[in-house]
């Protein structure tokens, strides 16, 4: 740990209000201990933002839990100390720890639908948190309700009375951020607070955390996996890798001059600060060009010989997937109560008329804000849903007009990657049988599930000893994988990918993309990619379309529409994906 | 929420009219002539026929239904012809006995079986929670017969401390207690199982939510998270359950009905449909399934009022 002590000599005479020292966090588990921390230290400078990177596992959320005694109860602290003002925070009693909390320290968490209780209104919750105030219920109440004023929550008087589920995502990342303000905190945490938000309203949530922390002028803790936020939020940069600290210290010095090779490594393979556009991109263990290989014997091995050279089929005349005016619609209120209530078109128009076509061999993504439609259009090209009007041609034939046994056959075809990749898998089955499924389904040869599923697992890069696992024992980007192999399987003509990198590091994120791209280029499948991470479009989309309100409102070739937006809104797209290096 | 009510009614009316006119055909399918069990061996054809009219037995089936949903909706189940008494006043005379044993029984379980789950669900994988585990499941399995028939034994026969049969004196409301309480008993045991049970595992989800964490990270005291933030959510499937265990208690207290020689809904049932007397069926099924459709959507409402989410009809 030499380089910490280095790296911290800089902020050791400044006033901090934590100083976490050699700090080792073990979990018990079956048949011993496994390591989360190890020897840990960092310092919190009063009124600084220090952010926290790292990919998932690497102990970021285990150090922000262990400060606050949120951990799991299998969680032991081993060694080491915290203080915060002087007096340490892991030998508070829970009593102590929980003056603490909501007063001194603030939390806002990650996935704003399920932080806050669903039953009780948002009044309850607001003014239930100040019960240590002496002060008459109508008093805390207008408190609330200035606090919502200050995040944004437009009318908060009349809002203020509603219930979570009446809120969107970003309304209530603000009320949650509204609750930390209301206790003034002299430290904030924040555990990835945009992660499960969309590019624009993340540029919005980081804005309005930075004006806050100013204006109280409290000390910030901010976790998350993504280098841009961080860059251009924290003063200081911690970066942790298997339960360590590799590096820390002034923002502009880790990114600039990176000293530990993890940091190299990590900033080298975020897709942002890649300037050149490349299908392949580097990643932790490589630079992303090495060639995956695909195991004798299995089913996609015997496609792989049958393929044609992509140069022949790419240059046919009738594209893979054609898509012509479609429209769909969900009915917001009963024909009944419609009627009653005059309502002449009781329906979301979800998609307004989405014209697209897909060529063999090519990837297109559709990047739009959630409720944009473009998840729609994906379930529709599935058949996950009812479309209004409109057509869909896969290799010639309309899939609206097929029967559902024909329509079953086709599904062949197109093979689906779904956005939640472990609640997407049955947690009651093995992955062995969870990778194979898609081929006993479709009647496909194969020798044995058993050689099958180790052959995936081989392709995807994942153990075999994971072929005896269930989901919920994977990480995100193992669930990925296990999803890239259960879509492969089958060996489709098109992949549809719903948000294939949400909520992973920049490393995993290349692995999956670059798998997904060589499998592109081997087997010439088309990729349709439902994403708002406009990073990665940049470099593995052959063309993208921009959705906004079930409209499409540009689309082109790839490069094109980053170099020269011709629509307002894709501009606003661009401008609010945070690439920028610390300045 | 007023749409949510109405329409929650008007489901539980229609749930009424088929269940009864199911039932309705089912009794005309069962073999057996009930002129000829009410009149005896020795009937002529004659006399047999002049009671079908009189029972309204000759006229087509669709017509006896349509005639019975239209003497309900003037409060008249019908007319027995064995008692010579009208079925709404045998129905109501048996009815509060079983909705005494009933609401005795849930009210026990509840008392006891909520506690206990949400104290399992708090110190899970002790051996206090291994230990309500095993009697929980235990008392589930056991059926309410068996330990009603020991529960006498024990209770009445050796200790005597409790009265054995009946209902207690006419108008004694303490004998009625006492008489109240074996039964209650036997047919609550295995509710407190299934209760505790069902709390436990719904606190354990509850406890590990998101939200739950957050109010924890602003400081609220522990108990306040327990019983006001966790338990409110925790509480729902119980309440879902029951409504639907006082519904099926209404005739599933039969088997405590007859061992301890108590009269009921259930009893009633039993002896009617013996003796092919259908007037008497008829009416006391309509009556357990509007009690049941009631205490069903009783549930639905409260759970409606302690989840904003269900009044929003999702």
């Amino acid at each position: 740990m030499t380089h910490n002590t280095t790296q911290v000599k800089g902020q050791a005479e400044q006033d901090n209000i934590i100083t976490v020292n050699n700090l080792g966090v073990q979990f018990e588990v079956a048949g011993g201990r496994v390591s989360g921390l190890k020897d840990v230290s960092v310092n919190v400078p009063r009124g600084q933002i220090v952010g926290v990177v790292g990919e998932s596992g690497s102990g970021k959320s285990t150090l922000i839990y262990t400060l606050t005694q949120l951990m799991a109860d299998n969680a032991i602290v081993a060694s080491g100390t915290a203080k915060m003002d002087g007096a340490d925070l892991l030998t508070k009693s829970p009593r102590e720890m929980q003056a603490l909390l909501g007063d001194d320290i603030a939390m806002v968490f990650q996935d704003p639908m399920t932080t806050l209780n669903p039953v009780f209104s948002i009044e309850k919750q607001m003014t239930d948190i100040q019960y240590r105030l002496d002060i008459p219920y109508q008093e805390k109440r207008q408190r609330a309700i200035d606090a919502l004023d200050r995040v944004g929550i437009p009318n908060p008087e009349l809002r203020l009375p509603r219930f979570p589920h009446e809120f969107s995502g970003g309304q209530l990342q603000r009320i949650s951020i509204a609750m930390a303000l209301m206790a003034r905190p002299k430290v904030l945490i924040a555990d990835e607070p945009t992660t499960a938000l969309d590019a624009s309203l993340e540029v919005q949530i980081i804005e309005l955390l930075k004006e806050l922390q100013a204006e109280i002028g409290c000390s910030m803790i901010f976790v998350s996996h993504h280098l841009g936020v961080v860059g251009t939020l924290c003063d200081y940069t911690v970066v942790m890798y298997h339960g360590d600290v590799v590096e820390q210290g002034p923002t502009r010095d880790v990114f600039n001059r990176p000293q530990h090779s993890y940091t190299k490594r990590l900033l080298a393979c975020d897709p942002a600060r890649i300037k050149e556009r490349s299908k392949r991109l580097p990643t932790m263990n490589s630079d992303g060009l090495e060639q995956i290989e695909i195991p004798a014997g299995s089913y996609l091995a015997s496609q792989l010989e049958q393929a044609q050279p992509a140069s022949d089929t790419g240059k046919q005349s009738q594209p893979l997937l054609d898509i012509d005016e479609l429209r769909i619609r969900f009915p917001m209120q009963g024909k009944l109560a419609a009627l009653l209530s005059g309502n002449k078109d009781p329906y979301l128009h979800a998609v307004k008329g989405v014209s697209l076509t897909v060529d063999r061999g090519e990837t297109l993504a559709i990047v739009g804000e959630s409720g944009s439609g473009k998840t729609t259009v994906a379930q529709a090209i599935q058949g996950l849903n009812e479309p209004w009007s409109g057509a869909i041609h896969f290799q010639g034939r309309d899939l609206l007009s097929l029967s559902a046994r024909e329509r079953g056959k086709t599904r062949r075809d197109i093979a689906m990657m779904f956005q939640d990749p472990i609640s997407s898998l049955s947690p009651r089955m093995k992955i062995s049988d969870l990778i194979t499924e898609p081929l006993v389904i479709h009647g496909l040869p194969f020798d044995s599930r058993e050689q099958e599923a180790r052959r995936l697992l081989q392709i995807v890069g994942l153990p075999l000893h994971f072929a005896d696992r269930y989901p919920h024992q994977l990480s995100g980007g193992q669930a990925r994988r296990v999803g890239v192999a259960r879509a492969l399987a089958q060996s489709p003509k098109l992949i549809v990918a719903d948000e294939p990198t949400a909520g992973l590091d920049v490393s995993v994120q290349g692995e999956i993309l670059n798998l997904l791209n060589q499998l592109q280029e081997d087997l010439g499948i088309a990729i349709l990619i439902i994403t708002h991470n406009l990073n990665i479009v940049r470099h593995v989309a052959d063309r993208t379309l921009i959705m906004n309100m079930g409209d499409i409102v540009e689309q082109g070739e790839t490069e094109t529409i980053f170099a020269d937006p011709q629509h307002a809104y894709t501009r606003q797209l661009l401008d609010a994906n945070i690439h920028a290096d610390p300045v | 929420m007023w749409l949510f009510l109405l329409r929650r009614c008007g489901l539980a009316v229609l749930i009424v009219m088929l269940a009864v006119s199911a039932l309705y055909l089912m009794i005309h399918a069962i073999p057996g002539d009930p002129a000829s069990i009410i009149l005896g061996p020795r009937a002529t054809d004659e006399m047999k026929a002049a009671l079908y009219i009189k029972m309204g037995l000759d006229q087509p089936v669709y017509v006896q239904l349509a005639s019975f949903f239209a003497n309900i909706l003037q409060g008249d189940l019908g007319y027995d012809v064995f008692s010579q008494r009208d079925v709404t006043d045998i129905v109501l005379e048996q009815l509060p006995w079983t909705l005494a044993l009933i609401f005795a029984s849930v009210f026990w379980a509840a008392l006891v079986g909520i506690p206990l789950g949400c104290y399992s669900a708090l110190h899970a994988n002790t051996w206090f929670d291994t230990l309500t585990g095993i009697v929980s499941v235990g008392t589930i399995a056991i059926p309410s017969f068996v330990v009603a028939i020991y529960s006498l034994l024990v209770f009445s026969v050796t200790l005597q401390w409790l009265p054995a049969i009946g209902a207690g004196e006419q108008g004694d409301l303490l004998s009625q207690l006492e008489h109240l309480i074996l039964p209650a008993f036997a047919v609550g045991l295995g509710w407190v199982g299934y209760i505790s049970r069902l709390v436990r595992a719904s606190m354990l989800e509850v406890m590990g939510s998101n939200h739950i964490r957050t109010a924890k990270a602003f400081g609220l005291p522990s108990r306040w998270i327990t019983f006001r933030y966790a338990l409110r959510l925790a509480i729902l499937p119980t309440v879902t359950l029951l409504g639907v265990g006082i519904g099926y208690l209404l005739s599933a207290s039969l088997f405590a009905e007859i061992v301890f020689a108590r009269p009921g809904i259930g009893k009633l049932i039993f002896d009617a449909v013996s003796t092919r007397n259908y007037p008497v069926v008829m009416g006391s099924v309509l009556v357990t399934t509007g009690l049941f459709v009631i205490a069903t959507t009783l549930a639905d409402f409260i759970n409606a009022l302690l989840d904003p989410r269900i009044r929003a009809g999702r």
